[in-house]
């Protein structure tokens, strides 16, 4: 090749077209999908626990995309239905995430609800989980030696617990954990749904006897 | 040359030399592996196309299960659900299950039976001059609109004689209405919508509070300073969602049990081994009690996407080619458990029944009697683990009272 | 719905096939062509008859006296010292965030020390501080040479590097304090990523008038790679930084970025050095023309389209999967293709590994582009991606392209440019060999602790038997393991800068050092 124009134009037209294949014709085919019902909003103090989410990163550890039952035990585990695009319709930045180092937390607020329990394991995991690798986020809470009547304290084993006064959660902590209590995607998934159906098996495909967590 | 310096044999590099390129061709192996992805690639979007169309009908499919979309008549929804104790011919059950041909209430119209469809029926209630101990489940989330429309048009059609339809609209506005209100409180409570009802007995103090010692109202609600209160997860009714478990209606002493173990490290989860591990033996035996007494509608639904006649098939009948008893034989008849050692199944979180039944599969839960569930376990596939898990699922909860007067006392021999 | 799509799935798939198609037949029938449109052709008549056209083109230039690299030094070296910098802070991090993983309670107390933003700070650091201005300094050295004429503008690379540094600095301070856009290799802030856009700017404006003013006819294969990564990257990275998106939609625009910062731009960088600096160092020519070409339009058409196998399973449609796990599977072309050249080259001249540390670290690079594609196209395969996604494998395989080929190329690269910019000699030759083997080890043993964890992760998570407690236990020995090849790399990094310290401060000494070079 011994020409520019043409080679940065033929460069540039391919991108475009895989510019128009992988964002703007999933982009529309996403958009022409409704708000499930079922599906609400965020309010003001999840939003705001969501940006905690995303400021700290948890993104890097935790999923929020079951996988189908085709595919791996997800539902088994308690995360919930297969997800589909329409699910994420008011999340910005997506959290769709890439690492399951912690477990898929798309609808921990269907199997964990309480907000006591994620206070402890935020403030410090390994207080419930012993072999948790997750960080412990104290920066999330103050010690007190006596708490306010409009604070919320923090229940800890007494491995964990300070040694003198009480662990109150801060804003950030209850906001954050307000966010993980809606995460709950637990409502019929749309008849329109869209997601990636490539590990369907058929009934007539499929063998009871063998699976992958046959014993 | 900067920093480079040669010992060998070969001619040293020339600083001057410019790379280019030779015009050999292209080695024909390329060719062949450029063909073969090509096939290959080709035969990947053609077999995409199939797994679409299948997992888009499997999706339909579910959907109209979970939302049970019977397309049949009212009759044949009356015999899938209500036959079993109101008897096909509505006369009931002498002493046990009220009838339904000549009731009062129906003669109220199809409304207040879609009420009593959606709520359930928990204390005694006088119908045709009889008392009986009234445990009818509510069916708000086994059946939907529609059904509940057709079911409550078809019975005061054929029992009541009175031929007013219901709309599936005016069920979506009396669904909400009723919101949580819970089971009536037997038949007092029913006869103030109904007024044409005989004077009824009077219903007892609610079951619950006998059971509600002021340290069970706060394990359960409250907490303690370094355990979490059982509603905080397991919901304020003790119904549970995804893999946490619904407590609501099971066996006193199943649950007695099971807060026993995790306290002596004999069933395994880090949570649960936290709150039991500083309840006293009169404390989970209380909270067993508690929670025994309990009723919630069902929240489960079968999301796992497995095969449910298949379930169906494992509940009912077991699969002797694997040496899989039917699941009702130990835990009764409809899944509503056997007091004190067979937890209730029904409407219970598919991922829970399912997880569970993986963990006594590879040994990660092993404080069943005998160990009968770990032979069981090992013995189902994957898939129909998820199966059962979901039939169960889509099952209507332990109706009102049905463990709670077989209450099999507070104290644990374990 | 599906039929549609599908249809335009096959469609796209169809279009590569075709383009990839009537490349081969050029370059099967370039006679013919270029007998029948001479002038229109993209081949060169004197090309065709190839070594016939020796005397015309004898393939020797001195760029030094045509006073081309006097002119590039400059900018070079401030890129490259930014890098440097950069490369050390990331090391840092990412091996902060490392050991986090298997101390978790270490440095707990500061939320910009918690593990998401030590890793994210890692990532953007070397992606942007470090692997891109080295890349970008290695395309302002050698475009100028392979073009015969001096770098045009080379203040306003300058001026670009300062807005791009700028820009990281901003960068890692956002993220540090929580700022962040919040997707995976997008978190800087869009406001911040203007500095980036614009220093971006002031390096491609002089890199195409540089090209325009070109006084050789045929452009080499390496600056194929780089003029079209220096058009594809700000295309990449404007559309992507947009703050327009949501949802699902979001993914899939964030997915087909982060993908293609690898494929239409770290790539390009590092195989476009490689194929400068193996036939440069070697005295070889590359082997085939036709080969070169198709392993770049290849890339060109298969890389673009890959991005959305990291949604493998995942709430975006089946057709987009399918078609990213097809293009990735065809990546296996190109990378053969770029595979018989460079490496036949090296495999024919192995005295030249032992020569040349630079060329050790290139071609070492190259090689592990090779293996990292190749280990990409069957990693997208959906039945082995089920079990590697979402584990420590994936890790693995990122560091795998980003770090053993493309930063190994740079290394190598670097330490090529710096002599011949400066005038200078690295005054500690061994250290060389020390960084060398430092890095190689280190990774080795950083890339079998991943892969291995990471697949003994993947199936514990797959089977409902198991806890997902066994998930993290199993990969736990692993996760250590990492750290200590991290730590391998990282002391690695710290004798790269070293020796970068000893080449700009110690007085030369040509003698002793030439001698322990070897």
């Amino acid at each position: 090749m011994n020409r520019y124009l043409p080679l940065s134009i033929l460069a540039l037209a391919i991108l475009a077209f895989a510019t128009l294949m992988l964002v703007i014709a999933p982009g529309i085919q996403i958009d022409a999908r409704n708000v499930p019902e079922g599906l609400r909003n965020y309010t003001q103090a999840e939003q705001n626990g969501r940006d905690v989410y995303v400021a700290m990163g948890c993104v890097y550890c935790h999923s929020q995309q079951p996988r189908s039952p085709d595919q791996a035990p997800d539902g088994e585990r308690g995360w919930g239905r297969p997800s589909v695009a329409s699910d994420y319709a008011f999340d910005a930045p997506h959290q769709l995430g890439t690492m399951r180092t912690g477990p898929d937390l798309l609808n921990v607020g269907a199997r964990l609800p309480s907000e006591g329990w994620h206070l402890t394991h935020l403030y410090q995991p390994r207080a419930i989980f012993d072999w948790s690798i997750m960080p412990a986020y104290p920066f999330l809470f103050e010690r007190k030696d006596r708490a306010a009547p409009s604070d919320t304290v923090v229940t800890l084993p007494p491995a964990y617990a300070p040694e003198s006064g009480v662990i109150v959660a801060r804003r950030d902590a209850l906001d954050l954990v307000a966010y993980l209590r809606a995460l709950d995607r637990t409502y019929p998934s749309p008849t329109d749904a869209l997601r990636d159906d490539g590990y369907a098996s058929g009934p007539a495909a499929e063998d009871p006897n063998a699976s992958e967590g046959d014993s | 040359m900067f920093g480079r310096k040669s010992k060998s044999d070969h001619p040293r590099p020339d600083e001057n030399f410019e790379p280019y390129e030779e015009f050999s061709g292209i080695p024909m192996p390329v060719y062949w592996i450029a063909i073969a992805l090509a096939a290959w690639g080709a035969f990947m979007l053609y077999d995409t196309g199939k797994d679409v169309t299948l997992a888009q009908d499997e999706r339909v499919e579910e959907r109209a299960v979970q939302i049970s979309a019977d397309q049949g008549e009212g009759g044949n929804l009356f015999v899938a659900n209500c036959s079993t104790c109101h008897q096909p011919d509505g006369e009931g059950l002498r002493g046990a299950v009220p009838p339904l041909a000549g009731s009062e209430v129906l003669a109220a119209g199809p409304e207040i039976v879609a009420r009593i469809l959606l709520r359930g029926i928990d204390g005694p209630i006088r119908v045709g001059g009889d008392d009986f101990d009234g445990h009818m489940p509510s069916f708000a989330s086994a059946l939907n609109d529609d059904e509940i429309s057709r079911i409550a048009s078809y019975v005061t059609l054929t029992f009541g004689e009175t031929d007013a339809k219901l709309d599936p609209k005016r069920v979506a506005d009396l669904r909400h209405e009723v919101g949580d209100a819970g089971s009536f409180a037997g038949g007092a409570e029913l006869a103030t919508i109904v007024t044409s009802m005989p004077p009824q007995p009077p219903h007892p103090a609610p079951t619950a509070a006998d059971a509600m010692t002021a340290t069970v109202q706060d394990l359960v609600f409250a907490g303690r300073d370094d355990v979490w209160a059982c509603a905080s997860c397991h919901g304020d009714l003790g119904q549970g969602g995804e893999n946490t478990p619904r407590l609501a209606g099971q066996p006193a002493k199943y649950l007695t049990k099971q807060l026993n173990d995790f306290r002596d490290g004999t069933r395994d989860n880090e949570s649960m081994q936290i709150v039991a591990a500083g309840l006293s033996d009169a404390e989970t035996a209380a909270l067993g009690a508690y929670f025994a007494t309990l009723r919630a509608t069902s929240n489960a639904s079968p999301n796992l996407s497995a095969d449910l006649a298949r379930g169906e098939r494992l509940a009912l009948q077991g699969d002797w080619s694997l040496g899989v008893p039917a699941c009702f034989t130990c835990h009764g008849s409809s899944g509503f458990g056997v007091a004190p050692d067979f937890p209730a199944l029904a409407a219970q979180h598919a991922p829970y029944t399912a997880s569970q039944l993986a963990a006594w599969a590879g040994g990660g839960r092993q404080n069943s009697p005998l160990g009968l569930m770990s032979q069981i376990s090992q013995a189902l596939s994957s898939q129909d683990r998820r199966a059962v898990a979901d039939y169960l699922a889509s099952l209507p909860p332990v109706p009102a009272g049905r463990t709670a007067s077989a209450q099999e006392g507070t104290s644990n021999a374990e | 719905m599906p039929v549609t799509l599908g249809l335009l799935l096959a469609l796209s798939f169809v279009v590569s096939l075709l383009a990839l198609a009537f490349l081969i037949w050029a370059i099967a029938n370039r006679q013919i062509t270029i007998d029948q449109h001479d002038a229109e052709t993209v081949f060169e008549a004197g090309e065709v008859r190839g070594d016939a056209g020796e005397e015309a083109h004898p393939h020797r230039f001195d760029p030094v006296q045509a006073g081309i690299d006097q002119i590039s030094a400059r900018p070079v070296l401030v890129l490259i010292a930014a890098a440097t910098f950069w490369l050390v802070a990331g090391s840092v991090f990412g091996l902060i965030a490392s050991l986090k993983l298997h101390w978790p309670d270490w440095l707990d107390f500061a939320a910009p020390l918690t593990f998401g933003r030590m890793r994210t700070l890692h990532l953007n650091l070397v992606i942007y501080g470090w692997l891109s201005q080295a890349g970008v300094a290695s395309v302002m050295w050698i475009i100028p040479r392979i073009f015969h004429t001096p770098s045009r503008r080379p203040q306003l690379i300058i001026w670009g590097a300062l807005l791009w540094n700028i820009g990281v600095t901003l960068g890692a301070v956002a993220i540090a304090r929580g700022w962040t856009d919040g997707e995976e290799w997008l978190e800087i802030p869009w406001q911040v990523d203007i500095f980036l856009a614009a220093g971006g700017a002031c390096f491609i404006a002089p890199l195409i008038q540089t090209t325009r003013a070109r006084q050789v006819h045929h452009i080499y294969v390496s600056g194929w790679y780089f003029l079209a990564a220096i058009l594809w990257f700000p295309v990449l990275f404007v559309v992507a930084n947009l703050p327009l998106y949501g949802g699902a939609q979001e993914a899939t625009i964030n997915w087909w970025f982060a993908h293609n910062v690898l494929g239409l731009w770290l790539t390009p960088l590092g195989v476009g050095a490689a194929y400068y600096f193996i036939p440069k160092i070697i005295g070889k020519p590359i082997y085939s023309y036709a080969v070169s070409l198709l392993g770049f339009w290849g890339l060109a058409l298969f890389y673009s389209q890959v991005g959305i196998h990291h949604l493998i399973g995942g709430p975006v449609p089946t057709w987009l999967v399918t078609l990213s796990v097809v293009h990735s599977v065809m990546m296996f072309i190109p990378v053969i293709a770029v595979a018989i050249n460079q490496h036949v080259t090296v495999a024919m001249n192995l005295w030249a590994l032992r020569e040349s540390i630079p060329l050790r670290f290139i071609s070492f690079g190259a090689v592990m582009y090779t293996l990292a594609s190749f280990q990409g196209s069957i990693e997208a395969l959906r039945s082995v991606n089920t079990i590697t996604h979402f584990t420590q494998y994936t890790v693995g395989h990122a560091h795998l392209g980003a770090y053993a080929f493309v930063s190994l190329v740079m290394f190598g690269a670097i330490y090529q440019i710096l002599p011949r910019a400066t005038g200078r000699v690295f005054p500690w030759p061994g250290l060389l060999k020390l960084h060398f083997w430092l890095v190689v080890i280190g990774f080795a043993i950083y890339f079998l602790a991943l892969s291995i964890g990471g697949v003994l992760q993947g199936l514990a998570m797959l089977d409902a038997t198991r806890p997902f407690r066994d998930s993290v236990e199993v990969v736990l020995p692993y996760l250590q393991a990492r750290s200590v090849g991290g730590t391998l790399m990282t002391l690695g990094h710290l004798v790269f800068a070293l020796n970068l310290l000893g080449l700009a401060f110690m007085t030369r000494d040509e003698s002793a050092s030439t001698v322990a070079a070897e």
